[in-house]
Order: structure tokens, then C-alpha cells, then sequence
């Protein structure tokens, strides 16, 4: 299904989105500070809120930093690759600019989801390790199928928030007009900042499933403070295959009714 | 190499009521207008051909050339270009064809154009050593090599349709489309693109289509011509074929004003005398002449490629 994958295609992709972003050098320098700034300021409320109590639904500071750790990486992710490439791709079909992508003989998805990448969000990544392992310094160090499963929910959740924003970015190419769909994801994404048991019962299931932000941020550090069992990797996997398979249905439909901007 | 047959596309354009309320009311029901793009276009071209497709803005040209190229669905009829469905869009099928459109770009803004070759030659899985003399040649016959290391913003417009056509040939396509490629570029420019097409079709045998509404593109390109209109299909033949068709007169024109000429049916305008004649009895008219005034300078005419072309549309709507 899909065709036309290559390595060298999607280090090509790579080499030039970077060098393009290198290409302003000020307003890269600029980001890049911004961005250390405001991705150690993530941990802030975290500190506010844990001056004044000691737990948090069972949480405490170290194990709630976990979470924050997982948030950054995964924010990481988004920033860096999933927000620039499938932003793109509306103004894409606004401008009718993906004319040129659509007639190479590689994989249409692989263009779309590869061909940006923001430098800056090289901070979360920095920040989310440097948080997970002083938290983990802290609490101990966890045994390695511990490991092996936060990781492997990680992954879920990642495919699985990629397969969603892509769903709803596609929506642009019927409605043209996506953008406060896209803020409203950011937004609700934010909730995974926090440990999900801080939610209601109704918001715990939506952050798992409709909006897997938990699948990110809490489910691999519950992973690693040895709270959840290797049960829950079937319910991951099928999260993160369903949504990949259903975005690439959807993206496939949305590209056949891509009518190319006139001119 | 292309075969069409009854190709018609239909785009669905909403309809937005003016004002807020009206766009209120466009979220629950939607209303479509249609616009007939292409309508009922049949043709087909050999390999090795070089094609001009005419027209005026509207026309038709860029669709009829995104669903060739496989961008476009079209609303009916067949279509094989290189023994493929287009808008399957099978890599072995884009792998053959290149597309230019020149109001669009596929350069990378920012960085230098070698880049956007380099990933261009990644993308249709080029071998290096192939992809150097391919890249080699085509920059000698542009003579582009001063332009492959700066910025392409950087680059005027005429040297970036040089580094676009340079890109989109890097695979070494059987089936160039070209919309509009000399669109905007001044005349030195427009010589040396369509030189470079010219060349390049010699050199390599791919057919080529190519659609323009600059008259010289095609009078200096493409031997045969599709004109369309409205979607529809005017002509399909020979540009001369063309002007015997539709221009049956020929103008003849003496370079200076003698006044026994009048009697031959020649009037003065801007101190010449021009007869005009339907083609069958230039010959007799020209007879005529010389048995009055041997020694005159005389040339015969054709109607310009304008007006020709005029007519067709005239014809076509009337
Ligand atoms: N994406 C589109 N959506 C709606 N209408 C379009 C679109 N593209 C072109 N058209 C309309 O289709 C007709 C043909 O356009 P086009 O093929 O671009 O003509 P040409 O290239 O000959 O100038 C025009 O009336 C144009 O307004
Ligand atoms: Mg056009």
C-alpha cells in the first residue's frame, strides 16, 4: 500500500527542510532561545502547584515531573515534525502548492508528513530527557520490561496522534478552513501535561482514545513507576493502528478530491 | 504516447452568499455552481511529437493538462498517457512524465537550485552518475551554470524557468507538459526557452505538449496545434493547414503607390497598395500585375497568425 518508500527520499527531505530553516539564521538563533525558555518552563506550574501539597491523586512531585517529561517529548514531536508538515499541507491546498508533490513517484504521505522540520523544538526533546531522567534518578530506576513498555506505548501514542492530526487536517481539503480545529487540538492536547488520574472518568477515556494524549504522557510513566501490566499494549496497538490506517484512508480519499487551486 | 477520448471535467465551485449571514448559512447548505472546464476532448498524440495547445485564458488548457498529468480526476471520459491511467498516478507512470507550470514553482525558495535537483534525483531514485551527465547537459544547452549555487530568490524570473525546466527533467521524462512556460519572461528569454524545448525534443525524442498564448510559441515549437475554447476542441492540424482553413485570402502588397493599379482592385493604405484575394486567384491577380508594371516590388501575405486564430473562436461561438 504504500509505494515508493525510500530512506534516501526521506533524508533528501530532511537535508533540505533543515537547511531551509538554517537559511535565516537571526530568526533560527531567536527560536532557538525562545524555544530553551519556554520549554523548561513547562515544569513552572508543576513547582506552584506541588508547593502546596504533597500529593496529587496519588501522584507526587518526582512521579508527576515523569509525566511532564513524557509531555515535553511529546510536544517535541508535534512541534517539530507533525505541526510544520500537516500545517502545511493546508495552505498547500489553499494555494494549490502541492501540485508539485503529487507528481512524484514516492509515497504522497511521506511528502506530507516529512518534508519540514522545526529545529527548535530540539528543546523539548533536551528538556523531556533531562526531566525524565532526573525524575527517574530520584525514584529509582525501573526494571527494563518497565522501560520496554513505556516506550512501547510511547510509540503508540505517537503514531496515534499523528493519525489523528492528520484526520483532522484533511478535513481542509473539503472545508478549506481548518485553523481553529487545529488550535482547538493544541489546546486539548495540552491537558496531557498533567497525570490523567487528575480528570474526571469521561475526560480519562477521551484523552486515552479520542485524544490519546494520555497514551504519551502518563501511560509510560505509570509504565515506568511499575502501575500498569503488559495488558494494556493490545488496547495501545490497536489505538495506533486503527488511527493509522484510518488516516491514511482518509488522506487517500482527501487527495483524489484535491482539486488544485486555478492557474 | 497520449490518447483522449471525450475527456470533460466539471468543477464544483460553493457558492458563498455574501455578507455573515450568508456564510452562516453556507455551513448547513451548500450550494454548488458548475463550471464546465473541459468538455467532450478528444485527441491523441504520437511519440516524439511536439504538440501547441492554444487558447484563450479560461480556455481549458491548464486542466486538460493537470488530469494528464494526473492531478485531476476527470469528471469523464478516457485518458492513457504512456499506456497509463493518469490519475492512477502508479509510480512507474510519474516516473515517465514531467510537468512546468509557469505560474507555479517547484524550486526551493530559500536555498540554492542544485538542491532542489538533488532531492528531486532522490525522489525519482536516479542513479548519481546518470543524474551528473543529465544534470551536465541540460545546464549546458540553458547555460545555467552561473545560477545552480544561489538562492532561486535571488534569481530573476527568466533564470528561474531555466533552473524550473532543469528540475523538472532531471529523471529524463518521456512526456514533457509545459503550461505557460515562457508566461511573463521578456522576449530574449522566450527565445531561449523555446530554443531549449526545441533542442531538448531533438535530442531526446519526447513528445511534447505545450500549452501558451503567446502565437510565437507555437509558430516557432510545435509543427501541430489544438486550439480550445470554452473547454471545447476548435482545431486539431497543422498551423498552415490552419491558415488555408480558416484564411482562404491572400494580401498582396505593392511597395509603392501606382495609381493604375486601382483598376486591379488595389487600395493605397500608409503608402502601399494592397489587394486582398481569395487564394485561388492570387496567382491570376499577381499575372495581371506584372503584365501592367513588370518592374514593380510586390509580396503576398498570409493574414497574421492573430487574426487566424480570431476567426476560429468566432467560428466556434457563432
Ligand atoms: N480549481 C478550480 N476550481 C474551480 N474552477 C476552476 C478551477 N481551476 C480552473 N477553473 C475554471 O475552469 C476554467 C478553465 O480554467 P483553466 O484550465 O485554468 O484555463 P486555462 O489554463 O486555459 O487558462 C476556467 O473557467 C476556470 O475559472
Ligand atoms: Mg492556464
Amino acid at each position: 500500500m504504500i509505494r515508493g518508500f525510500r530512506m534516501e527520499v526521506a533524508l533528501a527531505l530532511l537535508r533540505v527542510s533543515l537547511l531551509t530553516a538554517m537559511q535565516y539564521r537571526a530568526s533560527f538563533m531567536a527560536e532557538i532561545l525562545v524555544g530553551g525558555l519556554s520549554a523548561f518552563g513547562v515544569a513552572a506550574p508543576l513547582f506552584l502547584v506541588y508547593a502546596r501539597v504533597s500529593e496529587l491523586q496519588g501522584w507526587t512531585l518526582d512521579q508527576a515531573l515523569l509525566v511532564t517529561g513524557f509531555f515535553l517529548l511529546y510536544n517535541a514531536f508535534v512541534a517539530g515534525l507533525i505541526e510544520p508538515n500537516l500545517g502545511a499541507i493546508v495552505d498547500g491546498v489553499r494555494s494549490g502548492a502541492l501540485d508539485y508533490l503529487l507528481i512524484r513517484p514516492v509515497d504522497a504521505q511521506l511528502l506530507l508528513s516529512v518534508r519540514r522540520v522545526a529545529p527548535v523544538a530540539i528543546w523539548e526533546l533536551v528538556a523531556g530527557l533531562i526531566v525524565v531522567a532526573v525524575s527517574l534518578g530520584r525514584l529509582g530506576e525501573p526494571s527494563v520490561a518497565a522501560v520496554a513498555l513505556a516506550a512501547l506505548l510511547f510509540g503508540c501514542g505517537l503514531a496515534a496522534t499523528y493519525g489523528l492530526w492528520l484526520m483532522v487536517i484533511c478535513t481542509s481539503f473539503w472545508f478549506v478552513r481548518v485553523d481553529n480545529l487545529r488550535f482547538l487540538l493544541g489546546a486539548v492536547s495540552d491537558a496531557g501535561r498533567w497525570p490523567v488520574s487528575v480528570y474526571g472518568r469521561g475526560i480519562r477515556i477521551a484523552l486515552t482514545t479520542v485524544i490519546p494524549v494520555a497514551l504519551v504522557s502518563s501511560y509510560p510513566a505509570m509504565a515506568l513507576l511499575g502501575r500498569l501490566d503488559f495488558s494494556l499494549v493490545g488496547g495501545a496497538v490497536a489505538t495506533a493502528v486503527a488511527m493509522l490506517v484510518a488516516s491514511r484512508m482518509v488522506l487517500m480519499r482527501a487527495l483524489r478530491s484535491y482539486s488544485s487551486a486555478s492557474s | 504516447m497520449i490518447q483522449v477520448r471525450g475527456l470533460t471535467k466539471t468543477y464544483r465551485v460553493p457558492v458563498r452568499p455574501p455578507g455573515l449571514g450568508g456564510a452562516l448559512r453556507s455551513l448547513f447548505s451548500r450550494e454548488f455552481r458548475e463550471v464546465k472546464a473541459v468538455r467532450d476532448l478528444s485527441f491523441s498524440i504520437q511519440p516524439g511529437e511536439r504538440v501547441g495547445f492554444l487558447g484563450p485564458n479560461g480556455a481549458g488548457k491548464t486542466t486538460t493538462l493537470k488530469m494528464l498529468s494526473g492531478l485531476l480526476y476527470p469528471t469523464s471520459g478516457e485518458l492513457s498517457v504512456a499506456g497509463h491511467v493518469p490519475q492512477s498516478r502508479a509510480p512507474a507512470f510519474l516516473q515517465q512524465i514531467t510537468l512546468v507550470m509557469g505560474q507555479k514553482q517547484q524550486l526551493l525558495w530559500d536555498l540554492p537550485a542544485r538542491e532542489s535537483f538533488e532531492l528531486n534525483r532522490a525522489m525519482y531514485g536516479v542513479e548519481r552518475a546518470a543524474f551528473r551527465s543529465t544534470l551536465d547537459e541540460l545546464v549546458a544547452m540553458l547555460r545555467a551554470e552561473a545560477l545552480l549555487d544561489k538562492p532561486v530568490r535571488n534569481l530573476s524570473l527568466g533564470e528561474r524557468m531555466k533552473c524550473e525546466l532543469i528540475a523538472a527533467l532531471v529523471h529524463r521524462p518521456q512526456v514533457l507538459f509545459l503550461d505557460e512556460p515562457t508566461i511573463g519572461l521578456d522576449v530574449e528569454m522566450q527565445v531561449q526557452v523555446r530554443q531549449f524545448v526545441a533542442e531538448h525534443n531533438r535530442e531526446t525524442g519526447a513528445t511534447v505538449l505545450l500549452t501558451s498564448h503567446y502565437m510565437q510559441d507555437i509558430a516557432a515549437l510545435t509543427p501541430r496545434l489544438l486550439i480550445i475554447d470554452q473547454g471545447t476542441l476548435r482545431y486539431d492540424g497543422s498551423l498552415d493547414e490552419l491558415s488555408r482553413r480558416v484564411a482562404p485570402e491572400r494580401r498582396i502588397v505593392v511597395q509603392q503607390v501606382l495609381p493604375e493599379l486601382a483598376g486591379l482592385g488595389f487600395a493605397v493604405t500608409e503608402g502601399r497598395m494592397v489587394a486582398t484575394v481569395p487564394a485561388a486567384e492570387a496567382n491570376a491577380l499577381i499575372q495581371r500585375l506584372l503584365t501592367l508594371a513588370p518592374l514593380v516590388e510586390f509580396g503576398v501575405e498570409v493574414p497574421p497568425l492573430e487574426e487566424v486564430i480570431a476567426r476560429v473562436f468566432a467560428e466556434g461561438r457563432a
